[in-house]
């Protein structure tokens, strides 16, 4: 697999150019087969397959969480729409889609439109960065974790631009109290990646990757992986630390003034950013797309079986999220934030210490050795 | 001294507790509902059909309405026409005035034969009627599917009454009895003029009338103009509907415990 999808779309975008220049001018098919445009229309390629893949999971993920909590409720979710009700969030997007797009009549046009769509595209900007296999996406970038956090961080930002625009009070407490979750929970989640980076080395997520080849970061820095899923949770928004949408008790927080597909937009950027969590998990803590070596060859060398692997282990670290959905309690926002505060960033500067002595261990009983690739 | 008895705050358990609690709760909530969860996914399953009970384990084995939770349920009604005899007392028993008697074809020229019609959009399917029913032909079923999409369809003439009953439901077994010291219809009989409308009118034919001896009348003294006859009533045949006070034309049929 060393063909990334960038340069799959490349060679799809230079076939493509080249067939229809053969049947123009020789002007313009000079213009049409130069090396700019070949690559303009690779990159154009390269996001609609990637728009499309990641909505397909996102929307396969809502199934997966519809169906999951079903179970856990004795009841069996959506079942009508296509097999199982697999189609079911396809028909609800599309009665969103249909509906009216209302906007309230003192609301600031400009952040009242431009907060979701930020909101969405900065989200779906990161799966440009996150390889899902080797050398998959845009190829080896050497900062691509920082990128990723720091445009996973800019959420907050557009949540309050739009929670303030709507110009409704209730909208408004509610943006400020997510942003206060979100900043309050980005520290310990910085913090915890920095335990990562400390062993591995690197900010590459490939190399990270491959540094996880003896074995998969989540024994040995375990209290890193708990703080970082727990921030995780907090950052996405999901129960116990749902408070800003509070969906049993308050009117949808600070979405409360959108309706139609604006709404849709929030809906599905907060699983695609589930998505994401879900990636930046398996990413760091899982071994990515690799397997331990006692899994037999065959099983890990069919072609996709990267993505594949990928695939099933983000789907199993979201169904812990909704094991966790449907068991906990929704904390109280002192809680929330006393807890984000006093209890994970000590616990991440726990786990950093932790991860400078494996560093100066090299070797951990069970796990073994780290390899020396990074480092 | 009540102050002195507080009672201790029971000690929070380990927080570690709040979370795996729950949550092995929640799994074990799961494991139980991964093959079958509790729900019924009604319009493809339906708990009155027996193969599906069979399948789920749920009162297999059991027809409805033998020993089942389905045993009282009011659904809609069933009317047998053939064995209604308008009496009349289920319109009288309705605490929501949604019956009607109307005409049936059948039953004697000269007497039109009445059954009831039923208002669904009154009915609050309380089942007074099905009990006042003497004969048993007017029945709750377990038939609870009535979505229309007009009003007037709503109400279920006799003739769509029978076509329930002709579906063959499983009916609600269960009969009021009726007291032993019910009150029966008595005579009063010097106001009686013997003219038959009580027996005519009668949906059971349980009146009869007959001769009683002629009063002499001695001379010079006016007898009231009777025809001799009075009416008597077997009471092991009469339902206690009322129709023949209510048509006593001298009002001389009343209610009464028989002595």
């Amino acid at each position: 697999m060393s063909a990334s999808l960038l340069s799959v779309s490349t060679a799809l975008s230079s076939i493509l150019l080249h067939g229809v220049g053969s049947i123009l001018p020789a002007p313009l098919q000079g213009w049409l087969t130069n090396g700019n445009a070949i690559d303009a229309l690779g990159i154009l390629i390269f996001g609609v397959i990637l728009l499309a893949a990641s909505m397909l999971n996102t929307i396969l993920l809502i199934w997966w969480e519809r169906k999951l909590l079903g179970r856990f409720m004795d009841r069996r979710g959506a079942m009508h729409v296509g097999y199982a009700g697999l189609l079911q969030n396809f028909a609800d997007g599309f009665k969103l889609f249909r509906k009216d797009t209302v906007r309230p009549r003192d609301a600031d046009s400009m952040g009242f439109f431009v907060g979701p769509t930020a909101y969405l595209v900065t989200s779906l900007v990161i799966f440009a960065i996150l390889p899902i296999s080797t050398g998959w996406n845009s190829g080896n970038l050497p900062l691509s974790l920082l990128l990723a956090i720091t445009i996973f961080s800019f959420a907050p930002l557009f949540i309050f631009i739009s929670a303030w625009s709507s110009n409704n009070k209730y909208s408004l407490i509610g943006g400020m109290r997510s942003a206060a979750q979100m900043i309050a929970y980005e520290v310990p989640i910085l913090l915890a990646i920095v335990a990562v980076v400390i062993v591995s080395g690197t900010f590459s997520l490939d190399t990270i990757v491959t540094e996880q080849q003896n074995y998969w970061y989540w024994g040995p820095l375990f209290l890193a992986m708990v703080v970082f899923v727990a921030g995780m949770l907090a950052e996405m928004e999901r129960i116990p630390f749902d408070l800003p949408e509070a969906e049993a008790e308050l009117v949808e927080g600070w979405n409360t003034e959108y309706g139609g597909m604006m709404f849709a937009y929030f809906m599905l950027t907060d699983y695609v950013r589930v998505l994401l969590g879900c990636f930046l998990i398996v990413l760091l803590f899982l071994g990515g797309w690799t397997m331990p070596s006692w899994v037999p060859s065959a099983w890990t060398s069919f072609p996709l079986a990267g993505i594949f692997w990928f695939m099933l282990k983000a789907y199993a670290v979201f169904t812990v999220f909704v094991w966790i959905r449907a068991s906990l309690p929704r904390v109280r926002t002192d809680q929330l934030l006393r807890v984000g505060w006093n209890r994970m960033i000590p616990l991440s500067l726990v786990s950093i210490v932790l991860a400078a002595g494996l560093v100066l261990a090299k070797c951990v009983p069970v796990f073994g050795c780290l390899p020396n690739l990074g480092g | 001294m009540a102050g002195a008895q507080v009672e201790e705050k029971a000690k929070p358990s380990r927080s570690i507790l709040w979370v795996a609690r729950p949550m092995l709760t929640a799994a074990r909530q799961f494991g139980r509902s991964l093959l079958r969860p509790s729900t019924i996914v009604y319009p493809f399953e339906r708990l009155e059909d027996p193969q599906f009970r069979d399948r789920v384990g749920v009162g297999s084995g059991m027809p409805i309405g033998v020993g089942h939770i389905w045993d009282n349920y009011r659904g809609v009604h069933a009317l047998n026409i053939a064995t209604c005899i308008s009496c009349n007392l289920c319109a009288f028993s309705c605490p929501d005035l949604c019956i009607d008697m109307v005409t049936v074809p059948g039953g004697d020229p000269k007497h039109a034969k009445k059954s009831p019609q039923i208002d669904y959009g009154k009915c609050s399917y309380c089942g007074f009627c099905s009990d006042a029913c003497p004969e048993g032909c007017l029945t709750m079923t377990t038939r609870y599917e009535l979505s229309v999409t007009k009003r007037a369809e709503m109400i279920f003439s006799p003739q769509k009454l029978q076509e329930v009953f002709d579906r063959k439901l499983p009916m609600n077994p269960v009969r009021v009895e009726r007291p032993a010291n019910e009150d029966a219809i008595l005579l009063e009989p010097p106001l009686c003029i013997g003219c038959n409308a009580c027996a005519r009118d009668c949906p059971t034919n349980c009146i009869t009338m007959l001769d009683i001896p002629k009063v002499e009348a001695k001379p010079g003294e006016k007898v009231a103009k009777r025809i001799w006859k009075e009416p008597v009533i077997n009471d092991s045949d009469c339902v206690r509907c009322g129709t023949c006070i209510s048509v006593c034309p001298k009002e001389c049929l009343f209610w009464g415990t028989r002595t």
